[in-house]
C-alpha cells in the first residue's frame, strides 16, 4: 500500500522514469540501510498502477540507449493520492507510511502537511481511545499487559507525530531531499553492491 | 460560620510554636493591665478604709465640706428636721495601731459615739459585757470601750481587758467592757468609746466629725435629705463618704498611667501579631486561592482571617487574663510587704473591678483584631489563580513609599509640636514620632542595616552580607518589628529619664525640707487622714529637752478648694524658717514665710498650683469649719513629704482659729553645736516611746529611709522598663522564628553548598543584631523627647525637677537591644543550624 | 445541550511591545455529559482557556457563556457564587486545605454555601464513597496518597453538583497507574454522572479517556476531534497489530 502511494506521491512532483522513482525513494526514506525497496517492486507496482489507470506512461528517446518510459500522474491517480493524504493510517503499519506522507505532502503544492498530521493524529487518539477503555475494562492483567502494549506503541507513535508536527515548519524550509547529481547511464555501483 | 472557627483552630493548632509566640504577645499586654488593674483597687479601697471611717446602716451621715470636725450641735439641728427619726453625734478617726503591744490589726477606726442617742441610730445587740451608757460619757469616768465580737477576737482582747490607744497626749488605755454582735464593716474594725474620751483622744474639743441620722418609717427619704441640706447650709455634706480624696485621685492617675503603659504593650503585641498574619497569608496563598476558586467570596476570606484573629485574641486575652491574675497576686504580695514598711495599712486584696474587665477584653481582642486586619484584607485580594502559579520564593518586598512619605510628615509634625511649649502639644508630638516612625519603620530598614550591618560584618564576614540580604528583603516584616523594639527601648529611655531626673529632684527637696537633725514623723507617712496628732506637749517636751537648739513643727487640717480636698499644713513661720525651708519656686524666699503671720494668707505648693491653677498673688476661697474664707497666696514652695499632694500652708494660728486643731502631725527638730547627739537621741526616744504612732528618726536615719525609698522606687521602675521591653523580644523571636521557617529550602541549599552549622547559626544572630539595631536607633531618638515630655508632665502636677539627659537609660536600652537579640536569636539560630538538609531541601 | 460555549475568547496578557497574546479568538462549545480534553504544548494557552471558562480571568474580548449565562458580565460576588454552585474545580496542586480531613475539604463547597454541616458532611461522604475513598473520611491530606488526594478533590468538585468540572492537569503530580484511574474516574464523571468536563492535560493517555481531543497551538485552537467513535477496541488492536 505503501509504496503505491510512495509512487503515486512522487509522481505527483514531476513525471519520473522507474529508476528516477527508485533514486527518488531512496533519497526521501535515507537508503537502503533504512527501507530495502527492490527496483523490480517499483517496475511491477508502476505496472498496476497504468492497468488502474492512475498512471500514464510516455517513451522517451535517449540518445546512445535504449528508449525510457516516463511515467505521470492521471487525473484518477492524483484523486487517490489526495484520499491517502486525508486517511489516518492505523497504528500497525504507520511509521512508515506516516512518514512518506508527511514528506510527500511538504513536497506536494496540492497536499497539506499539517492536515495529514491531524488526520493521523485523530485516528490515533480514536485507537487509543478504544484502547484505554478496554484497558480499563480488563478483567485480567495479562490481557492489560497485551493492552499496555498496544497503549504505549500508540503512545510512542504520537510522540513521533507531535515531534514531527512541531518540525514542519523546518523541513518545508529544507524542502524534500534532492537526488545527487549523477553521471548518466545505468549505475553499475549500486547492481555491484548488491 | 462553623467552618471559619474550624478552619482557624486547625490552622492555629498546625503551627504551635508560632501561635505560642503570637499569643505570648497578646498574653503580656492583657497580663500587665489587668494585673495592674486588680492590684490598685483593692490598695485603693485599703486606703480610703484606712482613711476614712466606714459608715454603718444608716440612713443619713452628714460631714463637713472641708472634712474638718464640726460643733456637736449639729446633731441636735438634724434630729429637728421634720422626718428625721434619731440622729446622734459621732466623732470618728482611723488610728494606725503600733506594732506593739500587736493587737494584730494595722488599723482601728475609733468611733465616739453617744449612749444616750446612739442606740436609736444604730442597735447594738450586746453579744457579752455591756453597751456603753451615759455615766462611762461622764468627765471622770473610767474609759470604757466596746467592739463586735469579730473585731476583739481577732484584736485577742476579752471583755476586762486593757486597750491601749494612739491618741494626741501620746497614749490613751481604756478598758473593753463589751462586745457587740453586729457585724464590723468589711475591712475595718471598729472600736467605739464615749464621745467625750474620743473629743478627749483626738483633740476635738467640742467637735464631732459625722452626725449619723435615721429617718422615720414613713419618711420620704429624697425630701429629708433635702430638708437636712437646707437647714445646714452648703458648709455640710450629706450622704456617704467623701470619695472625693487627694488619694484616690492619686490613684487613678497611676491606674491611668499603667494603663497607657500596657497599651504600649499591647500595640507592641499588635506589631507581632501583623508580622505573624502578613506571613499567615503568605503561606497560605494557595488555601485561599483554592477556597477562592471553590466558591468562597472575598468576604469569606476576609471572614476567615479575623476568625482567626479572633480565636488567637480570645485565647490570649483568656491566658492573659489568667496571667494577670498571678501577676496581680504576686505584685500584691511584693507592694504589700513594702507599703506595711512604710506604714502601717491594712491588708489589700486583689480586687478586679468590671473595667478592668473590660479594658483588658477589649484592648486585648481589639488590638488582636486591629492588627489582623490589614493582612486580611490582603488575603481576601488574592485571586483564585494564585492557586495555580507555583510559589513565588521570599523575594525582595518593595516598601511602601507613600508609607514612608506620610510617617516623615508626622515626625516633622510631631517634632514641631515639641517646641509650642504645652505639654499636651509635646505629649501629641511624641506621639505623631512614634507612630510617624512606625509608618517610616520598613522604608529606614534598609539605609540604617546598610550602616549597621558594617560593624557586624566586621565580626561575621562571611555570614553578615547574607543575614543583612534576609532582613533588607522583607522590610515590612523588619519594619513592623523594629517599631516594637523602637516602643521598647523609647519606653526604657522615658523611663530611667524620669526615674533620675524625678528621684534626683526629690532627693534635693528632702534634704532641704526634712534636712533637720530629728524628725518625729507618724508610721503613716501620709500626713492626712487617719493620722493621730500629738498634742502641744510632746513639742514642748523635746524643746525642753537637754540639747535641742530648735523645734517645729506641722499640723493638719483638711479643707476644700475648688471641689477638692487639700491638705492645710499649720506651721510656726518663724520657727520653721530657723530650722528647715521650702524649696521655693516663683520667685519666693524665705522672707516670704514672715507674710504667714498675716492673716488670710497661704503658702502654695507646686501640687496645689498645678491642680487649681492658683499662684502667688491669687486669692481664692476654701471651705473651713468655720464657714468658707478667702486667701492670698504669698508665695510658692514644696516641702518633702507633702508635695505628692495639693497643699497649702498657713499658720498655725490660723489653723487654731479656722479648724481648731491645735495637734502636731511632725516634729522637726535640731541639736544645739557640740551637743552630745547620742544622748539627746536618748533622751527623743523617751519622750516618742509615749506616743507610738511617731517615729522617731535622726538626720542619718532619715537619709537612709528616703535612699531606701529611692532605691526601691528606681528598682521598681527598672523593672517595669525591663517588662515593657519583653515584648521587643517576643517581637524579635518570632520574626526570626517566621524567617528560619520560610526560608527553610534556602538554609538546606546553604547548607548543602557548604555552609557548616555555626554560620548558619551566625546568620540568625547577625539577623536579630541587625534587626535590634533599627528598633534601637529609632528608639533612642523616640525616646528623648518622651522622657522629656513625662518630666514636663510631672512638673505641670507642681513638682518641678532639673531634667536629667538619660544617658543611663540610653546605654541601659542599648544594652537590652543587643540583649534581647542575642536572646531572641538563639532558639531560630538553633533551629536552623540543626536543620537537616535533605529535609530541607524538600519541605514546601 | 452546551454547557459551556465560548465566542472570540482572547486574553493579551501586557500591553504595547510586551504584548503576549494568549488566547486568540477561541470558539469553543462543551455539552452535557462530555468530556473534552485539552491538549497543547507548554505557553499554548490551555490553561488560560480554562481560567477564563472557570472565571478566574477576566477575557481581554469575546465572551463565555456557563449554562446560559454570560459570565463576563458578572460581579466577583455572582461569579464567585456561580462558581461555588455550578463549576466544580480540580487543580494539579494545592488542591486542599491540609488542616481539613476528606470529608471536611470535600463538603467545602457546600459548606461556603451555606449548606447545614450534617447535610455537607452527608453528601460530601456519598460522593467520598463513589469516588471511592468511603474508608479513608477522616484522613488529612497529608495522610492520602497523591491519587487519593485527587479523588478527594473530584468528590469535591462534585459535591455541589455542578454542570462543568474543570481539570488543569488533574494527573500532572501522579505516577501512571493513579494518573489512570483519575482519568477513568473523570470519564464516569462525565459518562456516568453527566458533567461535562474540561481537563487540561499534556499526557496522551490520559487525554484518550476523553470522548473528545481539542489541540492548542500559540493561542488557537489548531483541531477538534472527536475520538470516542464506534470501533471496538478488537478493531484498535487488530490495527495496531497485536491481535
Amino acid at each position: 500500500m505503501s509504496v503505491r502511494a510512495a509512487i503515486l506521491g512522487l509522481l505527483a512532483q514531476r513525471p519520473r522514469h522507474g529508476y528516477e522513482l527508485h533514486e527518488a525513494f531512496e533519497a526521501l526514506v535515507g537508503g537502503r540501510a533504512v527501507w530495502d525497496l527492490k527496483p523490480a517492486q517499483v517496475y511491477t507496482t508502476l505496472q498496476r498502477l497504468e492497468e488502474a489507470g492512475l498512471v500514464v506512461r510516455t517513451a522517451v528517446r535517449r540518445v546512445g540507449g535504449p528508449d525510457q518510459h516516463v511515467f505521470a500522474l492521471t487525473e484518477a491517480g492524483r484523486a487517490e493520492l489526495d484520499r491517502w493524504y486525508a486517511e489516518g493510517v492505523h497504528s500497525s503499519h504507520q511509521r512508515d507510511e506516516v512518514f512518506l506522507k508527511i514528506v510527500l505532502a511538504l513536497g506536494d503544492e496540492a497536499a497539506d502537511a499539517e492536515a495529514v498530521i491531524r488526520a493521523q493524529r485523530a485516528t490515533l487518539y480514536r485507537d487509543l481511545h478504544e484502547l484505554t477503555t478496554h484497558r480499563s475494562e480488563a478483567a485480567h492483567l495479562t490481557q492489560a499487559m497485551l493492552l499496555d502494549k498496544a497503549i504505549m506503541h500508540i503512545e510512542a507513535d504520537l510522540r513521533w507525530l507531535e515531534m514531527a508536527d512541531a518540525r514542519l515548519h523546518e523541513m518545508r524550509r529544507h524542502a524534500v531531499p534532492v537526488l545527487p547529481e549523477r553521471r548518466r547511464g545505468r549505475p553499475r555501483a549500486e547492481a555491484g553492491d548488491r | 460560620m462553623s467552618i471559619a472557627l474550624r478552619l482557624a483552630w486547625r490552622y492555629l493548632s498546625g503551627r504551635k510554636l508560632r501561635t505560642a509566640l503570637t499569643t505570648l504577645a497578646i498574653v503580656f499586654g492583657v497580663m500587665l493591665i489587668f494585673g495592674l488593674n486588680g492590684v490598685l483597687p483593692g490598695m485603693r479601697d485599703a486606703m480610703q478604709r484606712m482613711m476614712l471611717a466606714a459608715i454603718g446602716e444608716v440612713d443619713l451621715t452628714v460631714t463637713s465640706a472641708s472634712s474638718a470636725p464640726f460643733p456637736a450641735e449639729v446633731a441636735q439641728r438634724v434630729a429637728e428636721v421634720r422626718g428625721v427619726g434619731a440622729a446622734t453625734p459621732v466623732a470618728r478617726r482611723t488610728v494606725a495601731m503600733p506594732a506593739k503591744p500587736d493587737y494584730k490589726v494595722t488599723s482601728l477606726v475609733v468611733v465616739g459615739i453617744d449612749p444616750a442617742t446612739a442606740y436609736a441610730v444604730r442597735p447594738m445587740p450586746v453579744a457579752d459585757g455591756r453597751l456603753l451608757e451615759e455615766r462611762d460619757d461622764a468627765p471622770d469616768a473610767a474609759p470604757a470601750a466596746i467592739a463586735s465580737r469579730a473585731t476583739a477576737e481577732k484584736m485577742g482582747v476579752k471583755v476586762g481587758d486593757a486597750i491601749v490607744l494612739p491618741s494626741a497626749s501620746g497614749t490613751t488605755e481604756v478598758t473593753l467592757v463589751g462586745t457587740i454582735d453586729s457585724p464590723a464593716p468589711p475591712g475595718s474594725d471598729e472600736l467605739y468609746v464615749p464621745l467625750s474620751l474620743a473629743q478627749e483622744m483626738f483633740a476635738l474639743g467640742d467637735r464631732i466629725t459625722d452626725v449619723d441620722a435615721v429617718f422615720e418609717a414613713t419618711a420620704d427619704r429624697t425630701a429629708v435629705e433635702r430638708a437636712v441640706k437646707d437647714r445646714l447650709g452648703d458648709a455640710y455634706t450629706i450622704g456617704g463618704i467623701a470619695t472625693e480624696s487627694t488619694l484616690a485621685a492619686g490613684f487613678d492617675a497611676a491606674a491611668a498611667i499603667f494603663n497607657v503603659l500596657g497599651f504600649f504593650a499591647l500595640a507592641m503585641g499588635g506589631f507581632i501579631i501583623l508580622n505573624t498574619f502578613r506571613t499567615v497569608v503568605a503561606e497560605r496563598r494557595h488555601d485561599i486561592g483554592m477556597l477562592r476558586a471553590t466558591g468562597a467570596s472575598r468576604r469569606t476570606i476576609l471572614g476567615l482571617f479575623l476568625t482567626e484573629s479572633l480565636l488567637q485574641g480570645a485565647i490570649g486575652t483568656g491566658l492573659g487574663l489568667l496571667a494577670g491574675w498571678g501577676f496581680a497576686v504576686f505584685v500584691s504580695g511584693v507592694l504589700r510587704g513594702y507599703i506595711q514598711g512604710l506604714m502601717r495599712m491594712e491588708d489589700f486584696g486583689v480586687v478586679f473591678e468590671p473595667q478592668a474587665w473590660v479594658l483588658a477584653v477589649g484592648l486585648g481582642m481589639g488590638v488582636t483584631v486591629l492588627a489582623a486586619v490589614v493582612p486580611a484584607r490582603a488575603a481576601a485580594r488574592i485571586t483564585p489563580l494564585d492557586a495555580l502559579r507555583p510559589q513565588i520564593g521570599d523575594v525582595y518586598e518593595k516598601a511602601a513609599t507613600r508609607r514612608a512619605w506620610a510617617g516623615l510628615a508626622l515626625i516633622v509634625v510631631g517634632a514641631a509640636l515639641l517646641f509650642v511649649g504645652s505639654t499636651g502639644a509635646m505629649g501629641l508630638g511624641c506621639v505623631l514620632i512614634l507612630v510617624g516612625m512606625s509608618l517610616g519603620a520598613a522604608t529606614a530598614v534598609k539605609p540604617i542595616t546598610d550602616a549597621t550591618s558594617r560593624a557586624i560584618e566586621a565580626v561575621y564576614r562571611s555570614e553578615g552580607g547574607v543575614a543583612r540580604a534576609n532582613l533588607q528583603r522583607n522590610p515590612g516584616r523588619a519594619g513592623a518589628t523594629a517599631s516594637a523594639v523602637m516602643i521598647s527601648i523609647a519606653l526604657v529611655v522615658m523611663i530611667f529619664g524620669m526615674t533620675s531626673s524625678v528621684l534626683g529632684g526629690y532627693g534635693e527637696y528632702a534634704k532641704r525640707t526634712t534636712g533637720t537633725d530629728f524628725l518625729l514623723i507618724p508610721n503613716n507617712l501620709i500626713v492626712s487622714g487617719g493620722a493621730v496628732g500629738a498634742g502641744p506637749e510632746l513639742a514642748q517636751r523635746i524643746r525642753a529637752t537637754d540639747g535641742i537648739a530648735a523645734v517645729a513643727t506641722l499640723r493638719y487640717a483638711p479643707a476644700v478648694v475648688q471641689g477638692m480636698t487639700v491638705q492645710v499644713i499649720g506651721i510656726d513661720p518663724d520657727e520653721y524658717g530657723r530650722i528647715a525651708s521650702f524649696r521655693w519656686t516663683e520667685g519666693s524666699s524665705d522672707a516670704d514665710l514672715e507674710r504667714l503671720n498675716r492673716p488670710g494668707t497661704v503658702i502654695a505648693n507646686g501640687n496645689f498650683r498645678g491642680q487649681t491653677g492658683l499662684g502667688k498673688g491669687d486669692t481664692f476661697t476654701m471651705m473651713t469649719p468655720a464657714g468658707k474664707r478667702t486667701f492670698t497666696i504669698v508665695g510658692g514652695g514644696n516641702d518633702y513629704i507633702n508635695a505628692k499632694l495639693p497643699t497649702v500652708y498657713v499658720s498655725q494660728d490660723a489653723l487654731a482659729e479656722l479648724w481648731g486643731v491645735t495637734t502636731d502631725i511632725m516634729v522637726l527638730a535640731n541639736a544645739k553645736e557640740g551637743a552630745d547627739r547620742a544622748a539627746v537621741r536618748a533622751a527623743l526616744e523617751g519622750i516618742a516611746r509615749d506616743y507610738p504612732s511617731f517615729a522617731l528618726y535622726d538626720s542619718a536615719e532619715w537619709q537612709k529611709v528616703t535612699d531606701n525609698l529611692f532605691a526601691q522606687l528606681r528598682a521598681t521602675y527598672t523593672t517595669l522598663a525591663l517588662m515593657l521591653a519583653i515584648p521587643s523580644l517576643l517581637a524579635l523571636l518570632n520574626t526570626l522564628a517566621i524567617g528560619v521557617l520560610a526560608r527553610t529550602r534556602e538554609i538546606g541549599m546553604l547548607r548543602a553548598v557548604g555552609a557548616t552549622r555555626r554560620q548558619v547559626k551566625r546568620m540568625v544572630v547577625g539577623e536579630s543584631l541587625l534587626l535590634a539595631s533599627v528598633g534601637v536607633a529609632a528608639g533612642l531618638v523616640a525616646g528623648v523627647p518622651l522622657s522629656v515630655f513625662v518630666v514636663k508632665a510631672i512638673t505641670m502636677l507642681g513638682l518641678e525637677f532639673p531634667y536629667v539627659f538619660p544617658w543611663s537609660g540610653m546605654a541601659a536600652a542599648v544594652a537590652i537591644g543587643l540583649a534581647f537579640a542575642g536572646l531572641a536569636a538563639w532558639y531560630p539560630a538553633r533551629q536552623a543550624a540543626k536543620l537537616d538538609v535533605i529535609r530541607a531541601l524538600r519541605y514546601e | 445541550m452546551a454547557i459551556v460555549e465560548t465566542k472570540g475568547l482572547t486574553k493579551v496578557y501586557g500591553s504595547g511591545e510586551t504584548a503576549v497574546v494568549a488566547l486568540d479568538h477561541v470558539d469553543l462549545t462543551l455539552d452535557a455529559g462530555e468530556f473534552v480534553a485539552v491538549m497543547g504544548p507548554s505557553g499554548c494557552g490551555k490553561s488560560t482557556l480554562l481560567n477564563l471558562i472557570g472565571g478566574l480571568d477576566a477575557p481581554t474580548s469575546g465572551t463565555v457563556v456557563i449554562d446560559g449565562r454570560e459570565i463576563s458580565t458578572l460581579s466577583d460576588d455572582e461569579m464567585t457564587r456561580l462558581r461555588r454552585e455550578r463549576i466544580g474545580f480540580v487543580f494539579q496542586f494545592f488542591n486542599l486545605i491540609p488542616v481539613l480531613d476528606a470529608s471536611e475539604n470535600a463538603a467545602l463547597p457546600l459548606v461556603l454555601n451555606g449548606t447545614g454541616a450534617a447535610e455537607a458532611r452527608r453528601k460530601a461522604e456519598e460522593w467520598l464513597g463513589r469516588v471511592g475513598l468511603g474508608d479513608r473520611l477522616r484522613a488529612r491530606p497529608d495522610q492520602l496518597s497523591g491519587g487519593q488526594q485527587q479523588r478527594v478533590a473530584i468528590a469535591r468538585a462534585l459535591v455541589s453538583e455542578p454542570a462543568l468540572v474543570l481539570a488543569d492537569e488533574p494527573t500532572g503530580n501522579l505516577d501512571s497507574k493513579s494518573s489512570e484511574e483519575i482519568a477513568s474516574l473523570l470519564r464516569q464523571v462525565s459518562a456516568e454522572w453527566g458533567r461535562a468536563v474540561l481537563m487540561v492535560t499534556h499526557d496522551p493517555r490520559i487525554a484518550a479517556h476523553a470522548d473528545r481531543i481539542v489541540f492548542m497551538r500559540d493561542g488557537r485552537v489548531v483541531d477538534d476531534t472527536k475520538i470516542a467513535d464506534a470501533a471496538s477496541a478488537r478493531v484498535a488492536m487488530e490495527r495496531v497489530g497485536l491481535l
